[in-house]
Parts: C-alpha cells; sequence; structure tokens
C-alpha cells in the first residue's frame, strides 16, 4: 500500500481550474519531484494537501485515511509537513523557538503542566532543544551554537535549513518541500542538494514531495518525478524518462521552441 | 548578589524620595539624584555591565530583593493614604497589562476593548454585591468570570478577522457596553453603582487601618497587599505560560498563522484560550478596582482607558512580561507626581507612544528570547 | 409598524448622516488604497476639520463677514487647507515612517496620534472641554412632501456632500494625480517604475482624505448645531466601519457604506424601543456581523493573500 494516494484531485477558484484530474501515488521512502512551468499548480497541490485549499473533487488518502475535510493543523498532526517557497520562518523568535514549534503537535505538557509542574515542562523542553540542536547539526555543525539567537540573524540558506528542520521536527512520515533552492545562488543550491541527501540517509523511511525549478536538483534528488501543466499531470516516469517526453518540453520551452 | 540588593535598594530609595519630597529643595534633591543615578547608569558602561552581569548571575536574589521591597514600600508611604493609592493602582494596572499583553503581545490578538473586560468585572461586583448581596471577596472571585463568559460573545469575530478588522470590532465592542452601560436599568445608567461593600477576609475589613507593631499604616494599605499578592501572581503565571508551549505557539500563530497551522497548531485553540486567560486577568484587575474605590460608573471603563492599558504594554515592550510591570509602574504614578502634569497626561501618553513606536518600538525592556527555564 | 411616513423621514436622516460619514469613510479607504494601512487618527481628523471651520468662520464674523456667501466659501477652504496639511503631517510622521513594519504599529501609533489630537484641542482651544455652538448660516426654513419634512438646511448639507464627493471622484478619475493614486493603489512598485511619484502621491491622497474629512466636520457642526472634541472618536469608527462595510480600498465602496450606515442608525432609532439611545449599538453590532461574515464588504477588498 502507498503511503499517499492523490485520485483525481480537482481545485477551482471561480472559473480557473487550477489542478484537473491530478493522481499522484507516493511510497513510503520514495522521494517524488514535482515539475512543470509557473502557475502549473504545483504549490497549489502542495497546498491542498495541506489543507489550506479545498478540492473541489477528488480525493486525498494518507495512510489509507481520507485527509478531505480536515483542518491543516489536523493533516499535520497526521504526518504531513512542509516548507515553502518564500520561506515562511518567524524572524523574531529564537532559531529554536522556530524548530521547537515543529513538535508542538507531539507535546506532552499541558497549561497546568506548565504552571504547576514546572520541571516536567522543563525536562520535555531540554529534550526538544537537544533534538533541535542534532536535527541542525546534521546540515551544519555551528548551527546549534546559534540556537538562541533570532532567525532573522541567520543567512538565507541556514534560514532555509530551520525552515526543513522544523517539518523535519515534527516525526513526519511525509515531507513537502516547495522550491527549496528559491533565491540561492548556485553553491548555495550545490550546498542544499547535499543537505537533502543527508535527510534521505538519516531519515530512510521519510517520504518526500519536492517542486523545484533547478532540474539540477530533480535529477539529483527524485526517483521518481511527476510533470504538470495547466493543472494536468502531463508525464510521470523516471527523470531521464520525463525530460525527454515532448509534452514536458513543449510546456516548458512553448510549443516553437519545442517542435524547432 | 549584595549588589543586586544594593541596586535595588537605591532605586527604591530614590522612588520613595522622589514621591515624597514635597519643599522644593528636597524636591530638587531628589530630582538631582535621580538624574544622577540615570545618567551614571548611562555612561558608566563599567557600571551598566557589573549589573546587568550581577542581575543576570542572581535572578532569584532580585526577585526576593524585588519583593522585600514591594513589601515595604507602604511603610515608606504611611503619611500619605493618596500615594498608596496610587501605588495600588500601578499594581491593578500590572494584573491588567498581564493579561492584555498575552492578548496583545504575545498571541497579537488586537483588543481595543481591555477597559470594557475591565468594566465587566468592575460591574460583576457592583452587580454582586449590591444587586444580589453576595459578600464582596465571592463576588471579587466570580467577577473575572463573567468577563470571560461575555469575552465568548467575541470568540467567532476573533477567529474570523485579523488585525485592523479585529481592532474594528473590538473598538465596536467598548462602544456597545459603553452604551449599555450608560442605559440599561440595572446598571444604575449614568451613575453607576454606588456603595459597593469593600472587601472582608475573616472579619477584617479593608477599611480599617492595619497596624504593624507600632506603625499604623493607610487604610488603602490592605488593597495594597491584595493588589500586590494579585500582580504577583499574574506575573509569575503569565510568565510561565510565556515560556511554555502556549508561548511558543502564540508567538509563532502571531507571525504567522500558516506556518503554525501547518505545524500542528490549532489556531482556534490557542487563540481562544490566550484570549480568555487575558480576559480573566483583565476582569479581576476591573474587579479590584470596584472594591477599591466602592463605585463603578461608566466614564471609569471608556475607550480611553484601553488606550491607556495599550501604553502600558508599548512602553513597557509589547510581549515582555518584564515590560508590562515597568510600563504599569512608570506609567501610572508618573503622571501622579506631576500634578501640573495631569491635565496633559493623555496628551503625553499619546505622544509618549508615537515616539516609543518611532525610535524604541521593542519598548523599554524588550521581550528577550525564550530559554526554557 | 411604524408609518411608512416615519420611515421615509428616518431614510432621509439617515442619507444625512450617511453622507457624512461616507466623506469620513473615502479618506480611510484612500489611505488604505495607496499605504495599506488604517489611519485610525483620521476621526480626530474630522474633528480638528470642523475647529478650524469653525474657527475660521469665529474669524470672518469678527471682521464684519456674517452672510452665508461671503463667509461659508473661505471657511471651508480654510479648513480643507489647513486640515488637509494637518493629514500630510500625520502622514509624514506616524503612517508612512511604520508603514513596512507590522500593521500593529501603525494602527497603534495612530490610534495614539489620536489621542494627541483630541487632548490637544481639548486642552490649547479656548474652553476646549465643552460643546462648541457652530454657527447657523445654512438657509433656514422647509417644506412637506407626502408627509416627510424637508428642510433647506438639510438639503444644502447634501448638496455640498454630494458636490465633495463628485468632486473626489473627478480628481481620482481625470486628473493627473489621480491617476498616479489609482497606479499606486493597484501596485506601489509597477508605479514607481511608470515613473510615478511615491512621496508626493501619498502626500496628496491624505491631503485629499482629510481635507474631505474637513468638509465632514463642518457639515456634521451644521447639521447638529455643535462641535465637539470627543465627536473624532464616533466619527472614526464609524467612518472605518463604512469603508470596511463598502470594502476597503474601494471608494465607491466607502460612500455606499457611509450611508448605509446612516440609514441603517436612523432606522434602528425608529423601530427600536428607545431606539435613539440604542442606536449605536445596533449598528455596531451589524458592523460586527458584517467583518465576520463579509470581511471584504460589499464591493470587494482590494487586495487578497497569497500563500
Amino acid at each position: 500500500m502507498s503511503l499517499l494516494e492523490v485520485k483525481g484531485l480537482t481545485v477551482r477558484f471561480g472559473g480557473l481550474v487550477a489542478l484537473d484530474g491530478v493522481d499522484v501515488a507516493l511510497g513510503e521512502g520514495e522521494t517524488l519531484g514535482v515539475i512543470g512551468p509557473n502557475g502549473s499548480g504545483k504549490t497549489t497541490l502542495f497546498n491542498t494537501l495541506t489543507g489550506l485549499y479545498a478540492a473541489a473533487a477528488g480525493e486525498v488518502l494518507f495512510l489509507g485515511q481520507r485527509l478531505s475535510g480536515l483542518e491543516t493543523h489536523a493533516i499535520a498532526r497526521r504526518g504531513i509537513a512542509r516548507t515553502f517557497q518564500s520561506s515562511r520562518l518567524c524572524l523574531e523568535l529564537s532559531v529554536f523557538d522556530n524548530i521547537l514549534i515543529g513538535m508542538h503537535a507531539h507535546r506532552r505538557t499541558g497549561l497546568l503542566d506548565s504552571l504547576l509542574r514546572r520541571d516536567r515542562l522543563r525536562s520535555e523542553m531540554s529534550q526538544a532543544i537537544e533534538r533541535a540542536a542534532h536535527l541542525l547539526s546534521l546540515f551544519n555543525p555551528a548551527l546549534p551554537r546559534r540556537g538562541l539567537e533570532r532567525v532573522g540573524q541567520l543567512p538565507q540558506i541556514d534560514r532555509r535549513r530551520v525552515e526543513i528542520c522544523r517539518a523535519l521536527a515534527s516525526q513526519p512520515r511525509l515531507v513537502l518541500l516547495d522550491e527549496p533552492s528559491a533565491g540561492m545562488s548556485p553553491e548555495e543550491t550545490a550546498q542544499l542538494m547535499k543537505d537533502l541527501q543527508i535527510v534521505r540517509e538519516e531519515m530512510p523511511g521519510l517520504s518526500v514531495m519536492v517542486i523545484e525549478h533547478d532540474m539540477f536538483v530533480i535529477e539529483g534528488v527524485s526517483q521518481r518525478v511527476v510533470a504538470l501543466s495547466y493543472g494536468r499531470k502531463i508525464a510521470e516516469g523516471s527523470f531521464a524518462a520525463v525530460s525527454a517526453r515532448d509534452e514536458v518540453r513543449e510546456a516548458y520551452l512553448g510549443g516553437e521552441a519545442a517542435r524547432a | 548578589m549584595l549588589l543586586v540588593w544594593l541596586a535595588e535598594a537605591v532605586v527604591f530609595a530614590l522612588i520613595v524620595a522622589g514621591i515624597l519630597a514635597e519643599r522644593p529643595l528636597a524636591l530638587a534633591a531628589a530630582g538631582v539624584a535621580i538624574v544622577v543615578a540615570g545618567a551614571l547608569l548611562r555612561f558608566v558602561a563599567p557600571l551598566r555591565s557589573a549589573l546587568v552581569c550581577a542581575f543576570a548571575l542572581h535572578p532569584t536574589a532580585a526577585l526576593l530583593g524585588g519583593a522585600a521591597l514591594a513589601l515595604v514600600l507602604p511603610l515608606a508611604l504611611r503619611s500619605s493614604p493618596y500615594w498608596t493609592f496610587v501605588a495600588t493602582l500601578a499594581l491593578l494596572y500590572v494584573t491588567i497589562g498581564q493579561g492584555l499583553n498575552l492578548q496583545i503581545g504575545t498571541a497579537g490578538v488586537i483588543n481595543l476593548a481591555g477597559a470594557a473586560f475591565a468594566g465587566l468585572g468592575g460591574y460583576s461586583v457592583g452587580l454582586l454585591t449590591v444587586g444580589a448581596g453576595w459578600p464582596s471577596w465571592l463576588a471579587v472571585a466570580a467577577a473575572p468570570w463573567v468577563a470571560v463568559a461575555v469575552g465568548a460573545l467575541l470568540f467567532v469575530p476573533i477567529l474570523k478577522t485579523r488585525g485592523h478588522y479585529l481592532a474594528l470590532v473590538t473598538i465596536a465592542f467598548v462602544f456597545i457596553f459603553n452604551i449599555l452601560m450608560n442605559n440599561l436599568e440595572f446598571t444604575g445608567g449614568p451613575q453607576g453603582i454606588k456603595n459597593i461593600p469593600t472587601l472582608r477576609l475573616g472579619g477584617y475589613a479593608f477599611t480599617a487601618r492595619p497596624t504593624l507593631g507600632v506603625v499604623e499604616l493607610p487604610a488603602h494599605a490592605n488593597f495594597y497587599y491584595a493588589a500586590l499578592a494579585t500582580a504577583f501572581l499574574a506575573t509569575g503565571i503569565l510568565r510561565r505560560l510565556h515560556d511554555s508551549w502556549l508561548g511558543l505557539a502564540l508567538n509563532t500563530l502571531r507571525d504567522d498563522e500558516i506556518a503554525a497551522r501547518c505545524c500542528g497548531v490549532s489556531i482556534a485553540r490557542e487563540k481562544l484560550i490566550a484570549f480568555s486567560i487575558g480576559n480573566f486577568f483583565i476582569g479581576l484587575g476591573g474587579a479590584l478596582y470596584a472594591v477599591m474605590v466602592g463605585f463603578v460608573s461608566p466614564p471609569d471603563f471608556d475607550f480611553g482607558y484601553s488606550l491607556i492599558m495599550l501604553s502600558v504594554i508599548i512602553i513597557g515592550g509589547v510581549d515582555s512580561i518584564g515590560g508590562v510591570v515597568l510600563g504599569a509602574c512608570l506609567l501610572v504614578p508618573l503622571p501622579e507626581r506631576f500634578r501640573f502634569l495631569h491635565e496633559y497626561r493623555l496628551l503625553l501618553y499619546g505622544l509618549v507612544i508615537v515616539v516609543m513606536l518611532l525610535f524604541r518600538p521593542r519598548g523599554l525592556w524588550p521581550a528577550g528570547i525564550r530559554r526554557y527555564r | 409598524m411604524p408609518p411608512l411616513e416615519l420611515l421615509l423621514q428616518q431614510t432621509l436622516n439617515g442619507v444625512m448622516l450617511g453622507v457624512m460619514y461616507a466623506l469620513i469613510a473615502v479618506g480611510f479607504t484612500l489611505f488604505f488604497g495607496v499605504l495599506d494601512v488604517i489611519h485610525f487618527s483620521h476621526g480626530d481628523i474630522f474633528m480638528l476639520g470642523a475647529f478650524v471651520g469653525l474657527s475660521t468662520l469665529l474669524g470672518l464674523a469678527l471682521v464684519g463677514l456674517r452672510t452665508p456667501l461671503l463667509a461659508l466659501p473661505p471657511a471651508f477652504a480654510v479648513a480643507v487647507l489647513v486640515t488637509g496639511l494637518v493629514g500630510v503631517g500625520a502622514e509624514r510622521v506616524c503612517v508612512k515612517p511604520l508603514a513596512r513594519s507590522s500593521p500593529l504599529m501603525t494602527l497603534l501609533a495612530t490610534l495614539s496620534l489620536g489621542l494627541v489630537l483630541r487632548e490637544s484641542v481639548l486642552i490649547f482651544y479656548p474652553r476646549g472641554a465643552d460643546p462648541k455652538p457652530f454657527p447657523q448660516l445654512l438657509p433656514a426654513g422647509g417644506f412637506e412632501v407626502g408627509g416627510v419634512a424637508v428642510r433647506y438646511e438639510n438639503l444644502t448639507i447634501l448638496a455640498i456632500g454630494f458636490a465633495a464627493m463628485i468632486g473626489v471622484d473627478l480628481v481620482i478619475r481625470r486628473t493627473r494625480m489621480g491617476a498616479a493614486i489609482r497606479a499606486v493603489a493597484q501596485d506601489p512598485e509597477a508605479a514607481q517604475m511608470m515613473g510615478v511619484n511615491l512621496d508626493r502621491t501619498v502626500d496628496a491622497t491624505f491631503f485629499l482624505g482629510s481635507g474631505l474629512a474637513a468638509v465632514a466636520g463642518m457639515l456634521s457642526g451644521f447639521y447638529y448645531g455643535e462641535i465637539h472634541f470627543i465627536m473624532g472618536i464616533t466619527g472614526g469608527v464609524i467612518g472605518f466601519s463604512a469603508a470596511a462595510i463598502g470594502g476597503l480600498g474601494n471608494v465607491y465602496g466607502a460612500i455606499v457604506g457611509g450611508l448605509l450606515f446612516g440609514v441603517l442608525q436612523t432606522t434602528a432609532a425608529a423601530l427600536i424601543p428607545r431606539g435613539s439611545e440604542f442606536r449605536d449599538v445596533v449598528a455596531f453590532a451589524v458592523v460586527m456581523l458584517f467583518l465576520i461574515f463579509k470581511p471584504s464588504g460589499i464591493l470587494g477588498e482590494k487586495s487578497v493573500e497569497r500563500v
């Protein structure tokens, strides 16, 4: 049984069809690349999977259960975490704060504990911080020492890492990465690819869906690729096979260029 | 540790001297002393860093010292019932400010109806005692829950609206509250509710003048200690909540709701908890105010007071627990000290807030980084 | 059910009030359009307009200009000019510098600025705490149509109000500055690239909006016969409510919202017992419902959030 099964997913904004009967399946431990030109519905797919948008038709099965109608936070608690194209970190909060919020769903101490049984909260929090530090050190051994600085003081690449750590902190089964290389230099992108490979090695059971414009990254990290265009799935398969398809090249380059 | 206590004692002495100095010469001396102390702190870097270091190393000692001085303050002010009253008022604003800060500062739920929730606390005490004949202490204990319950009326707008729309909704709420209080029969209309009986605990009336050994204190000292205990409790509770999962979740959803939702945070749950806890403390402050002054009327709880409560938070530091204490202890007594400024009080509040927002938006005591200790 | 005449009468009164509200609301909506901020001290700018108008009228009376035709045009001109400039000043001090920080900051700063304006009038205007009688310069008398009393004074207020709105509409649709305002409202960066001077456009918008508030302030003086330093709080809340009902950033929405709010108030006053006291409760309750169920207003807000 696959971890995630998307069947005939359709999303409309007024008259515009943003996703049109998309089928995607994803197995445990698999990394799926999602490609397609701007406006092809990639981010809409992620937003619908995480419950930010409502689907007009079709269904999403995660671990065999339907996700439709669930609120975003409930979906997150079932084990889907994500990052965003333009980073959504809280720049005024500390690095640890930003990662710890990912563990919020797994907290074991309630309001009364935080008031009356401070020791419980403290020991839980120190474990959480240890875990956050461990996640950070996977990517950059210097980062845990900056855990109590505000995220706004970190460089771009480290911010992206913090965001990935936040997603991983929730112990998800599936992580959705929305264009992690956006706004990065070629060197940073290469670094990011290494980071993603570290994630793969450290968490072999984790499934990943990654949207990317950088074909180099897609080729490097994904085992399978899905191509979207105007809200439809136009190709699926290995990177080599998909990128060789005429429809894909046409979608990316426009009709003329593909025929030429 | 000694340095911490010494510093606190000096501040305490300066405050008391500043408050009590009557004759021009004494006043001038106190003023000069305060200015010199401030300048020393500002320009003598070694002194400053030594103090910062000492306070960081001995937080418990600092807290104990502060508590001890707060306990003896009425003794120092015993010649002046008026100043005991003002100090009590400042402590009530600490309680109210902590509640409001959880809503506005920590959760970003812009509540400009603080005056209405304090009013709900105050009016509840009035109605329960004068109207229903409850004992005062029971009414004070029940009143905050009324504020929480009525606050539930705003649950839907809190979840559905944000930013300036929520501000508008809460402003509309204060207006509605005020019009109703002014015009309903059972709340006494514009006259409000008079003759609210004072607090009595185990036969001890709060109007009696307490004596400590040979020293007799003004009657307001009773309320001072009640307000001090409440403010201390409120600050402790809010500090603990701030440094917990709740505070973290609220800060996150304040800065980015979508990110918080995608991390599994239920916006509705966390916001409503924060809003209700906040209203509890705001209502509690209003309730204590009502038993202290013995009456409530609509102008005591109009929109202007929402703005004063807000100033406490901004001057102290948005989302800063210590800032609320500092803000209340500065903002409430200062205009009372300079009576000639009293007329200009609100004008100055307004100017100070604008200047603060432009040049020091994090306040005098900026919120620090959560350390989970 | 009250008789039809009463309802008609209340609707007419509502439109009267609504015109003033609309003039305030247009300011809110214009400011939101160009800077995405709510200028909470706008209500007190409206109050200030009334006081400037009053002072000018009193000054003119001192030099012997007491006839409406001679006194009104300069009084309106001075009120619009001074208030407009104060509005620009408020924007430069409190709104623009904070436009890039969180919306909470602008909200708090402008709320406090409103407090400063209000208290300044209270303290520095002679006997500022008292309501000030406003000279009655508009034509008296009136006539009756089908049981509805129409007063010339009210007709004049309506005429001035609508003239001001048409004037704004012309400025926005027909002038270069209006085109710049519209461009900035749509997309500030693109507008700047097309050669629009952002600072000047924002200044012009605040001048325009604040000037309209001054007109509203004077009309309200004529309507109620007196003005009070406290009038800006309710004026501001109602104006903002009207703009929100209409959809922030939408000028026509603000006008519709203002009229709607006025009619709502007066019909509530007529329909419910002790209505004159509780009319604002009803009106504000309706605004709250509006914000909850139709937060983008009748005619739609200008922007949508992207994920």
